[in-house]
């Protein structure tokens, strides 16, 4: 079975938003900084929740800060 | 660092302290044939000990920023493989503890009743040395930090 990538811009969209620090992110989505760091690092894939959280902080869609980079099951 | 680094850390040099705890007098009654006369020479570890404790928790209480979580998701994800680590380190040292005297001594062989005390304790220090090292491992491959 192909790993399932989940990528992201949030490094930009930090930087886009007023040069926003990992750990003001951090506070604003209820998480620790090296929870940010993570993500950010592609280490780690963030719950549902924490996703929504993260899109809301930056005022985008969740799409817009997270994509799919898996096989297309279509 | 977060909470939970922190923690394990702690629970790290507290392992050590107790390694040097019980070392030190077994060295000094067995090894060197004397027991210290003093009460600093005889207490020494148990003071840096609870040096050690009392600014452990100032650092453990100090925060990244105020609105830190003391956990997160990722905390919880990581505590949970971490008792895992710790509870199959547990299984494969009561298997060895049962397994290894009997071949060493025998089918007859006798351990003192004694004895047992000390074997849960150091299965129970090392479950927390696995433990503690499963956490700090998994921090370790969360990537580099980008910014202090």
């Amino acid at each position: 079975m192909p790993k399932i990538e989940i990528t992201n811009n949030i490094r930009r969209l930090r930087f886009d938003n007023g040069e926003m620090t990992q750990q003001q992110l951090a506070d604003a989505a209820g998480v620790t900084r090296q929870t940010i760091i993570a993500i950010e690092a592609g280490k780690y894939s963030p719950s549902l929740t924490l996703a929504f959280k993260i899109a809301r902080t930056f005022g985008q869609k969740v799409e817009e800060v997270f994509q799919y980079q898996g096989r297309n099951l279509q | 660092m977060n909470k939970t680094q922190k923690a394990a850390i702690f629970g790290l040099v507290t392992f050590l302290f107790c390694v040097v705890v019980m070392a030190y007098p077994f060295i000094s009654i067995f090894i060197l044939k004397s027991w210290p006369e003093s009460f600093l020479s005889q207490f020494w570890p148990m003071i840096v000990y609870f040096v050690f404790i009392v600014a452990s928790i100032i650092f453990l209480r100090k925060k990244q920023s105020p609105a830190e979580p003391d956990f997160d998701e990722r905390d919880d994800l990581i505590k949970k493989n971490a008792v895992l680590a710790g509870f199959v380190s547990v299984c494969i040292l009561l298997a060895a503890a049962c397994i290894i005297p009997r071949f060493i001594l025998g089918d007859e062989g006798v351990i003192p009743v004694h004895v047992l005390p000390f074997i849960n304790l150091g299965i129970f220090m090392i479950a927390m040395l696995v433990y503690n090292v499963a956490v700090l491992i998994q921090y370790g491959w969360g990537g580099k930090d980008a910014q202090n």
